[in-house]
């Protein structure tokens, strides 16, 4: 569990790095593109330069000066290298210039100022701009390159739309369960509350009706009445503790205390606290564990499987008013632990299955036996397992199955 | 001078103070009632109880908080007597050194009993608990022997703890595997035959026809059973 949360976690954080790269880089290239196209204000529109300087036979007249701007100045070098006209051209700036000076200049900066040209019929227009005012940078680029931006583009994209998505999933799921978590403790709070407001009356209705019940001044019928009212408190006892239970191990707020047992021990103190709690004489309890299951272990949270087989062996006594047969049965059905409550039927139960077996719960998750084998299933999925239930008529059996690798022979 | 044990019973409930109330004095106790905190001090203070019933949830602070307080003024044995059933707060009552944490609703027999127990551990048995009486033998704790119409016999060290342990839980069955873990320190594999042979030899010294025992029960299976008085 705390590998799976480091996991995410740093799947979260490398999301986020990508998801900042990709949208800096974004950032970083719109600020380019529009400060590019914004960079020519910098720089004077060349060919209406050009239109503007006129060669009138006998000198160059230059009328577009406003175009030029204050900070600017023009020149135009002739065919043969020599300039023939220029506007207020630095002192810095040569005359002459050979085929490999203009090579250099019209890409970079002609003596650090960075100029623009443009060809003329006459020669070649050059337009320099004060020095340190534009940066120039020429660029150039293989086509095959060229024709993959848009696929980059496309990559980058659809990185950044998808960790987008990523995160507002982590997010939003993390927002659902907190909600959801609210809820639950809502509504277990609720639970707790009426469970725990119903113990204090309970606890006076069980002890004077067992004070009643012993009354050796009462008529035997009316301490047989007191002993049903203890009893039926007893009954809404546990009801009260399978609900708590319940519902506990539905939102998971019940962590396993798993340690290793011996269920062979375990069936037989169930057993014994059930005999010890008071079974009435009319029910039978007979425990069957062979001797190749006796040193079998498991790691199983002790508390909440003796619930279970209490839980089935209860059933087994409140369906059947006028008594029975319990038989509470630990076999190893091959690589399974199988803890098996058997009531009505005996050790010498049918062992054909019923035509429809009922499952353990409804569709909606409640449950057709009741709270109390609600849980003994919760109880073993928790640890792994399943619970069936296998009922002819009369007689009922629950088993509940644990998975090979906890038992140990 | 009253001899009986005195019990500080703190629960906000009045109804249910009374209830155990009278439970507690028909078992033979003397009973202080306090319904908080500040009421459960001052008890304290006054009147050195010999063990506190103390509730969890009270109107003026809660009986978590209250039992290292009420220990300050003396080593007392407090059994927590609480409407909340969660493990955890069973086990924060019995991590805070609480001797027993019992869960309302309760009968009263398993109150008094758990009660006994606990003033038992503490101030040891009072003097009828010296001596377990099983029809014509009676069993002396103190000097681990057994006393018939035929003479005395002493028991083993592990006789003794067998029997001890069945006493404790004398009427209700105790399970071989209990048995055997009160005798070999852990759950043992393997020596159900051992506690046969010590079970057979205690039979011969406490019952009258050891092939036919009456109180020292097999419940087949199961365990044993040290039977009560009336059911032998």
């Amino acid at each position: 569990m705390r590998a799976r949360n480091g996991l995410k976690a740093a799947g979260l954080v490398a999301a986020s790095a990508l998801l900042i790269v990709v949208l800096t880089a974004a950032g970083l290239l719109a600020f380019i593109f529009y400060n590019m196209s914004a960079g020519r204000d910098w720089t004077a529109p060349s060919e209406k330069v050009s239109a503007a300087l006129i060669w009138s036979g006998n000198g160059y007249t230059f009328t577009g000066e406003e175009l030029l701007g204050e900070q600017r100045w023009a020149m135009l070098i002739g065919l043969d290298g020599q300039v023939v006209w220029s506007l207020r051209k630095p002192a810095d700036v040569p005359e002459a210039y050979s085929l490999t000076d203009v090579a250099s200049f019209t890409r970079w900066y002609l003596n650090d100022y960075p100029v623009q040209c443009r060809v003329r019929d006459d020669g070649l227009l050059v337009i320099g701009s004060p020095k340190g005012s534009v940066w120039k940078h020429d660029m150039s680029m293989g086509m095959d390159v060229l024709l993959q931006i848009p696929l980059w583009f496309a990559f980058l994209f659809f990185l950044a739309i998808g960790c987008v998505l990523g995160l507002a999933f982590l997010f939003l799921r993390k927002w659902f369960r907190q909600a959801q978590q609210v809820r639950d403790t809502a509504r277990s709070n609720w639970v707790n509350g009426v469970s725990h407001d119903i113990r204090t009356p309970l606890s006076m209705v069980m002890g004077y009706a067992n004070q009643l019940e012993e009354d050796p001044a009462l008529p035997p019928a009316r301490r047989e009445q007191a002993a049903i009212i203890r009893r039926q408190s007893q009954t809404i006892r546990d009801l009260v503790n399978d609900l708590n239970l319940t519902m506990r191990l539905d939102y998971e707020m019940q962590p396993l205390r798993r340690a290793r047992l011996r269920p062979a021990a375990l069936v037989r103190q169930a057993a014994a606290d059930l005999i010890n709690g008071g079974l009435e004489d009319r029910y039978s309890l007979e425990v069957d564990v062979p001797p190749e299951a006796e040193e079998v272990t498991l790691l199983a949270d002790e508390g909440l499987l003796k619930r279970a087989l209490m839980n089935l062996m209860n059933n087994g006594v409140r369906h059947n008013p006028d008594g029975c047969a319990i038989t509470v049965r630990l076999a190893l059905q091959g690589a399974e632990c199988a803890l098996e409550v058997d009531s009505a039927g005996g050790p010498g139960a049918p062992e054909t299955p019923p035509t429809a077996p009922p499952s353990v719960l409804n569709e909606d998750g409640s449950a057709p036996h009741g709270t109390g084998l609600k849980l003994v299933e919760q109880i073993a999925r928790a640890h792994g397992g399943r619970f069936e239930i296998v009922q002819n008529g009369a007689h009922f059996r629950g088993r509940i199955l644990l998975p090979a690798g906890q038992a140990q022979i | 001078m009253d001899m009986r044990q005195r019990i500080l019973l703190v629960d906000d409930e009045p109804e249910l103070r009374r209830m155990v109330a009278s439970l507690l004095t028909g078992a033979g106790y003397e009973v202080l009632e306090a319904a908080d905190c500040a009421q459960a001090r001052a008890a304290m203070a006054a009147r050195r109880p010999d063990a506190v019933l103390l509730d969890v949830m009270l109107p003026d602070g809660d009986g978590f908080s209250l039992l290292p307080e009420l220990r300050r003024s003396g080593d007392v044995p407090v059994l927590y007597l609480s409407a909340r059933d969660e493990n955890a707060a069973r086990l924060q009552g019995l991590g805070l050194g609480a001797d027993d944490y019992i869960t309302k609703p309760f009968l009263p027999q398993e109150l008094i009993l758990r009660l006994g127990a606990v003033l038992r551990r503490v101030y040891g048995g009072r003097p009828e608990d010296d001596a377990l009486t099983l029809g014509p033998a009676t069993v002396h704790w103190g000097t681990g022997t057994v006393t018939r119409p035929e003479g005395e016999v002493s028991l083993t060290a592990k006789e003794f703890a067998l029997l001890k342990k069945l006493a404790d839980n004398r009427g209700n069955i105790v399970t071989i595997d209990a048995l055997c873990a009160a005798l070999w320190d852990g759950p043992m594999v393997g020596y159900e035959n051992t506690l046969m042979v010590h079970i057979r030899r205690l039979r011969e010294k406490i019952e009258a026809d050891p092939s036919h025992p009456r109180y020292l029960l097999t419940v087949r299976g199961l365990g044993y059973r040290l039977a009560r008085e009336e059911q032998a």
